[in-house]
């Protein structure tokens, strides 16, 4: 005889109440008490101290830059890229779709593999780039372009969903009023997604900025020229914890600096993925 | 919402808090992580359990218990103690035993039938840092005399345990082609030269440190070692990853361990001999871990590593004997 059945509907509706509360707190303690615990573990002091030394600071910058100019490229490429593959048909395009989401279901390590086999000194096309001097693999260029492979479909999904659902309507009426498409692009379409492109580009931002297999296996790991925060945070976590610790503290106060950025910016709306 | 129902949303978050609670007492204490003591919110018990579970049989104990040794090798080692709750014994092992993981393995049980071993192969850094985090392993296998006396000091270890177990020198290793045509370690000086090397947290990395720092005192320059760390585009986190870039053709050379030239199939790498008066010699030690559940298999792995069978397996992938 089950119990619950047995209940007046008052106290059903309490039960109801009581498990989606306990289903509520779950969820969010299990996402945010690991983050706190970080804040936990050790004083404010020897994080700060940490923080300020040479190789933090280096891997830091370096981390900034490069996922700037990887979000950079991204959106300049990407933006048109996504309006052209929406507005028309062309052959292949059911592939390009799948290629687009790849990079999102592909371990990052064998991202990574796959360009250095590439790229790479010995790699298929990177061979005939070492003719002439250009060397990809172990520089600050592979940590971007791993970057870049890894973040993209997170920009180019969200782009490519805004350009599909933008009712067709104001680009009609813009072109009869005899605006070219490239005008149309900049001052209709642009304007009216804009708030969805920002999120978009906030996810690759932030997976830009976590990347560590790819970045390890094609790039390397060598302080100042390769070794971002991620790696930064991978070998000071076995060799020094303290090293590992702080970085930690310091990208989570990033990424939640860039949201809270985000989410003033773009006023209330809600975010899709 | 109807007033009624508030108190219910209370005893939820209150039930929540309490649950934290007694995760953060739980995380709050240094020993591994056990088994959360928090009762259970609701025990609907409709039947009365037996007493006392029955003890499941999972192995037949008769055809396990023997003291006969295994045929083709004669080893003077202790009867095999098996108990009913033990199981695989857990390795937490040096990465450049890799490649010779495998027969490590299989020899293991075929010295100790019905015992298995399981490798979890990683930097010694990585291992000390999970293992002084709450990781369970049985036996540790060290690549470093350092970090063996740390874990010694912070009581990991079952002290009378500890054995040295192999050695291992360190030597250059260059892709089969060679590329940048390194032809002794002067060369590695060269402007352009591509070096792959250990973290200096990886005891390679510091075995690889020392070497080039012993070299520069009695071959070479100082100015030579600079432009030796100059050439460096990689600093990895284990040794078997200098080795797959040295193999992948992507750099000129790479620091690592001789077993891993010796165990490497024929054509796969060249390699530059370290005069044995500049090289390190790295001590490899083996201990069983406080720990362990499996105290009698963890024993019989360390005396089988300690053993004939388990020297020459290690021997014959390049590393040394323990003098």
């Amino acid at each position: 005889m089950n119990p619950v059945l047995t209940l007046s509907e008052n106290n059903r509706r309490n039960v109801a109440w009581l498990g989606a509360a306990l289903l509520v707190l779950s969820v969010t303690l299990y996402l945010a008490l690991p983050v706190v615990a970080l804040f936990f573990w050790t004083t404010p002091e020897r994080v700060l101290s940490t923080l300020q030394t040479a190789e933090v600071i280096s891997a830091l910058y370096l981390s900034l830059v490069t996922t700037v100019i990887s979000l950079a490229v991204v959106i300049v490429v990407g933006t048109p890229f996504a309006y052209v593959h929406c507005r028309h048909e062309y052959p292949g395009k059911v592939l390009v779709d799948t290629l687009i989401d790849l990079p999102l279901v592909l371990p990052p390590a064998v991202a990574g593999l796959a360009l250095l086999v590439l790229w790479g000194r010995v790699g298929i096309l990177g061979k005939y780039l070492s003719l002439f001097g250009v060397s990809i693999a172990f520089t600050t260029l592979a940590v971007i372009m791993a970057q870049i492979f890894v973040a993209s479909p997170f920009y180019l999904r969200q782009a490519k969903s805004l350009f599909e659902q933008l009712d067709p309507a104001f680009e009609q009426t813009a072109r009869t009023l005899g605006a070219s498409p490239i005008r149309i692009f900049a001052l209709i379409t642009l304007p009216l997604t804009a708030t969805g492109l920002v999120s978009g580009a906030v996810m690759t931002f932030g997976r830009a900025l976590g990347e560590f297999g790819a970045t390890i296996m094609f790039a390397g790991n060598l302080p100042g020229v390769t070794q971002t925060m991620p790696l930064a945070v991978y070998v000071g976590m076995e060799g020094n914890f303290i090293v590992g610790i702080s970085i930690s503290i310091l990208l989570v106060l990033i990424s939640f600096a860039i949201m809270i950025t985000v989410r003033i910016l773009a006023g209330k709306e809600t975010f899709h993925a | 919402m109807k007033r009624a129902t508030n108190p219910i949303i209370l005893s939820g978050i209150i039930c929540n808090l309490l649950m934290i609670t007694a995760l953060f007492a739980g995380c709050a204490s240094s020993s591994p992580i056990q088994p959360a003591s928090t009762t259970v919110a609701t025990t609907v018990a409709t039947t009365a359990l037996p007493a006392t579970a029955v003890p499941l049989m999972t192995q037949n104990p008769a055809a396990v218990i023997t003291t006969a040794a295994p045929p083709a090798v004669v080893i003077s080692t202790p009867a095999p103690v098996f108990t009913h709750a033990e199981g695989t014994v857990v390795a937490f092992t040096a990465a450049s035993l890799k490649g010779v993981s495998p027969k490590l393995a299989a020899d293991f049980s075929a010295m100790y039938p019905g015992h298995k071993v399981v490798f979890n192969l990683d930097g010694t850094q990585a291992l000390r840092t999970q293992v002084k985090n709450g990781a369970f392993a049985d036996v540790f296998i060290s690549a470093s005399n350092a970090y063996t006396t740390e874990l010694t000091n912070g009581v990991y270890f079952i002290n009378s345990t500890i054995k040295p177990l192999t050695s291992n020198y360190v030597i250059v290793i260059l892709p089969a082609d060679n590329p940048a045509k390194i032809q002794s370690m002067a060369d590695l000086a060269k402007t352009g030269v591509k070096i792959a090397m250990e973290d200096k947290t990886v005891p390679a990395g510091t075995a690889t440190i020392a070497v080039l720092a012993n070299l520069a005192k009695s071959t070479y320059s100082p100015a030579w070692n600079t432009s030796v760390f100059k050439n460096v585009v990689t600093y990895e986190t284990s040794e078997p990853g200098v080795a797959t870039k040295v193999a992948l053709g992507e750099v000129d050379a790479g620091f690592v361990y001789e077993s891993t030239y010796t165990a490497a199939p024929g054509n796969t790498y060249l390699a530059i001999t370290i005069p044995k008066k500049d090289n390190y010699l790295q001590t490899y030690t083996i201990g069983v871990l406080k720990q362990t559940t499996n105290s009698g298999a963890a024993a019989d792995f360390e005396n089988f590593m300690l053993s004939k069978a388990g020297q020459q397996d290690l021997k014959d992938s390049g590393f040394r004997p323990i003098s």
